[in-house]
């Protein structure tokens, strides 16, 4: 076990090191960053002057060597807008995001997973149809569409929740559900079609005909099978989220790190975005070590030695 | 007994503390609260809080002392300022010219200073005495004072004390406001400075919030948590009305949305069919475009009358804007007759204007507009409105909207060959020397003079009104270099001044100022 993760973490290390070679060349293509960084007003001596002083003036190569040898470090530069270590900044909102990541998925959870199981133990019921076009309407209603919808109806014209910022529970309700809608409806659908192949399955009819309550059946034998696809897709919507709730965080004006990573692309603060999308990748490699750590717990056939 | 009156004493508190309160929504946030580091208008507007600078503009334009009491130009290249007393920082201290001095130098020289362009051509502030400084330059700058609002003063002994990293966590300056807590890029938190030296501001606490989404701003407004909301949308104006808890503000701005041509391409422009003759060489056709354009149609439709028509490139506040300038009139007959007698008439019949090619022949006038799609307020549909009215006078146009960060970099790489974009700026100098005066080699001038406009008599008018430090001739010479810019030469076609935009709760009186800055200090109770 302890050589299994001490392998997975050589990996993740290996992996964001190829991650951030690969954004840092992919930045460069994308242009000269004085053009968003430098005030248009500075004439082109000053800008040059600017350039240096944030070590743009180097070549490539020397510039790459050198960000790697501090990324060993552990040091991802410094903001060029706001002058604090890039890494600061992510992980300054990282909780905001994190929480509310974590609340989305927790509503997403509560409600998709019942309903799946409700749905594929009434397949083709009153019951089944409705959830299933329910779900419809939640995976394509736009993110943005709902949000704004929430808004108008719960702080402007009912005036109950605030519209803007994440600093009370109130604040919490419309961006987590705006976020969990669309993972309701998902995993409903997911939770219902592998429920539906396992339950045709075999063990099963034996279980059934040992005479097992259908209770026992259904949550005990089904659904401990349907979950391992289940928690492979709820991990990768999780990171998904993580790295990409920036629409939610835009709309509802909360101070987390997808709208820190989106303001950071727009004026070229490479640092940040190179910060951002490191930090995302170590959450990737983490959340899909959990989830294969706990396939170990559901299904007792999976061992890592 | 007692304990209802404590419960109203706490009420009545809420109350009182509810009313001290202002919440400003803004659509971006400050990067940084160093306030030599960012030059860019949402982070100089929430650093305006907490420091002042020598001078300032005015709402009406007009550069006025703030922590400076006078000053004067003793030869070309030096100035004497008075620094005003009694000024105290947020730590108790007492503002001196050893901060004035330091802190002027620091925007001045600092590696990372975003304040070049307005003081870099400060060589050195000496003290003369504890409320005199002299300011020596490097080249003559009769703008000096007004360059002087991008030199927030700061406290010398704290900032020697804390560093640059703990000032920028906890800066302390002169301002009407104390900064008490901050989230990056997200909001700030003030509280009134009850030792300002001026007049204290109505509100004793602002919070300012980045709120990027327009929707959510209004939202804000209209369920009372926000007072002021920057940039509403006009499709939003009537809603606000409606709702009778806000009301829609509008100052005619200083950004002009303009059209410009190249001007330097006889063949190869790149918005034009291969091969064909670029027809804006000549001021004629640049001013057939001109007439072409129904801007008021603009304005009124497209803009939801969130903006001022414009008739010439400065707004009314600058230096050098020019009573004589006014719109050609929209025309489209006449401005295809232009380009008729020009030689581009439609010989073929097919209702397009036709351009000659290099090879001798004739192919449809066809035309790319370029825009951004994200930088000005509708820019994109501007862009295909223009489109549309060139169609109208036989020019087949296109339009190519993308991000501003396709756009700027494509644009000074001189991709484009009829264009449209913004410009703003409270200094006429600099507009005039970065739009205006031909490009050198050095690059000092002309660096957003694109389409490589260039008259010599205007890049003299130009030069010597940047040596001019009377305000009365520079005005004069500035007028003159305008009158042959705009009218006789069309460098650019003037669309129109962005409104600056806010959206006013009903207890508070505000008003815009046109060079967007938004204050809460400004703001006054109602």
């Amino acid at each position: 076990m302890l050589r299994y993760l001490l392998i997975r973490t050589v990996q993740t290390i290996i992996a964001v090191l190829a991650v951030a070679t690969l954004i840092f060349l992919g930045l460069q293509m994308t242009g000269d960053p004085m053009e968003n960084l430098a005030p248009q007003d500075m004439s082109e001596a000053q800008v040059e002057e600017l350039r240096k002083a944030y070590g743009l003036d180097k070549p490539i190569h020397v510039q790459y060597v050198r960000f790697m040898e501090k990324l060993l470090e552990g040091n991802l530069g410094i903001s060029f807008l706001s002058g604090e270590p890039a890494l600061k900044l992510i992980l300054e909102r990282f909780p905001t995001t994190l929480n509310l990541v974590l609340v989305s998925m927790l509503i997403a959870v509560f409600f998709g997973l019942p309903m799946g199981v409700a749905a594929a133990i009434r397949a083709d019921s009153w019951v089944d149809r409705t959830l299933r076009f329910l779900s419809v309407l939640g995976i394509s209603a736009p993110t943005f569409w709902i949000g704004v919808m929430l808004i108008l109806i719960f702080a402007v014209n009912l005036g109950w929740l605030p519209s803007s910022g994440l600093s009370s529970w109130k604040h919490y309700i419309m961006p987590a559900f705006t976020l969990s809608l669309y993972r309701i409806a998902l995993f409903l659908r997911m939770v219902r079609s592998t429920m539906l192949d396992v339950l045709n399955q075999d063990f099963i009819r034996t279980a059934r005909a040992k005479g097992l309550m259908e209770r026992v059946v259904v949550y005990k034998h089904a659904l401990r099978n349907a979950l391992i696809p289940f928690i492979t897709v709820a991990g990768l919507q999780f990171g998904a989220l993580m790295a990409g709730a920036v629409v939610t965080e835009k709309i509802f004006a909360i101070p987390g790190m997808n709208r820190l990573a989106l303001d950071a692309l727009y004026s070229d603060d490479r640092p940040v975005i190179i910060a951002f999308i490191i930090v995302t990748a170590v959450l990737f490699a983490v959340v899909n070590l959990v989830v294969d750590l706990l396939y170990a717990l559901i299904d007792p056939r999976v061992r890592y030695a | 007994m007692k304990r209802y009156w404590i419960l109203a004493a706490f009420l009545l508190s809420l109350a009182f503390a509810a009313g001290d309160k202002l919440v400003i929504a803004y659509q971006g946030g400050a990067v940084t609260l160093d306030p030599h580091m960012r030059n860019e208008t949402t982070t100089l507007a929430w650093q305006h809080h907490i420091f002042e600078t020598p001078f300032f503009y005015n709402p009406q334009g007009k550069v006025v002392p703030v922590l400076a009491e006078s000053i004067k130009n003793v030869d070309p290249n030096t100035w004497i300022m008075k620094i005003r007393k009694g000024v105290k920082f947020h730590d108790g201290s007492t503002m001196t010219a050893a901060d004035v001095a330091f802190s002027i130098m620091r925007a001045a020289t600092h590696p990372k200073s975003q304040m070049k362009a307005y003081v870099g051509k400060v060589s050195n502030v000496k003290i003369i005495d504890d409320y005199t400084v002299e300011i020596d330059t490097k080249v003559p700058d009769p703008l000096l004072p007004a360059h002087l609002d991008h030199a927030a003063i700061i406290p010398k002994a704290y900032f020697d004390k804390v560093g640059e990293e703990g000032f920028g966590k906890h800066p302390i300056g002169t301002g009407p406001y104390k900064f008490v807590e901050w989230l990056n890029a997200d909001h700030l938190t003030l509280v009134r400075f009850e030792d300002y030296w001026g007049t204290k501001p109505d509100f004793k606490n602002v919070v300012l919030k980045n709120i990027p989404q327009g929707a959510t701003r209004v939202a804000g407004l209209l369920s009372g948590e926000i007072d002021i909301a920057e940039k509403v949308l006009p499709q939003d104006f009537a809603r606000v009305e409606r709702s009778g808890r806000a009301t829609v503000k509008q100052t005619p701005g200083v950004r002009v949305i303009y059209v410009a041509m190249d001007y330097w391409r006889k063949y190869g422009s790149e918005g034009l069919p291969a091969g064909a003759e670029n027809p804006f060489l000549n001021p004629e056709a640049r001013k057939a475009v001109y007439m072409a354009i129904n801007e008021e149609a603009i304005v009124k439709k497209i803009m939801g009358g969130a903006a001022t028509v414009a008739p010439q490139f400065l707004a009314k506040v600058h230096e050098g804007y020019s009573p004589n300038i006014h719109r050609f009139p929209y025309d489209p007959k006449a401005a295809r007759k232009i380009l008729e007698d020009l030689g581009y008439g439609d010989k073929d019949g097919d209702g397009w204007l036709e351009l000659p090619t290099k090879d001798g022949k004739r192919v449809p006038f066809e035309l790319r507009i370029d825009a951004p799609n994200d930088r000005y307020l509708n820019d994109a549909q501007i862009a295909q409105a223009i489109a549309s009215m060139l169609r109208d006078i036989g020019i087949k146009a296109s339009v190519n909207a993308v991000p501003k960060k396709v756009f700027f970099p494509n644009m000074t790489k001189g991709h484009f060959t009829l264009y449209m974009a913004g410009w703003g700026s409270m200094d006429s100098i600099n507009t005039m020397f970065s739009m205006f005066h031909s490009k050198d080699p050095e690059g000092l001038y002309g660096r957003f003079n694109r389409e490589h406009y260039h008259n010599p008599k205007v890049d003299a008018l130009i030069e010597k009104a940047a040596q001019t430090f009377d305000a009365g001739q520079r005005n004069d010479l500035l007028v003159q270099a305008m009158d042959i810019a705009m009218p006789v030469d069309v460098a650019y076609v003037p669309l129109h001044y962005e409104n600056v935009i806010a959206g006013v709760a009903k207890g508070v009186d505000f008003t815009p100022r046109p060079d967007e800055y938004l204050h809460a200090f400004e703001a006054k109770k109602k």
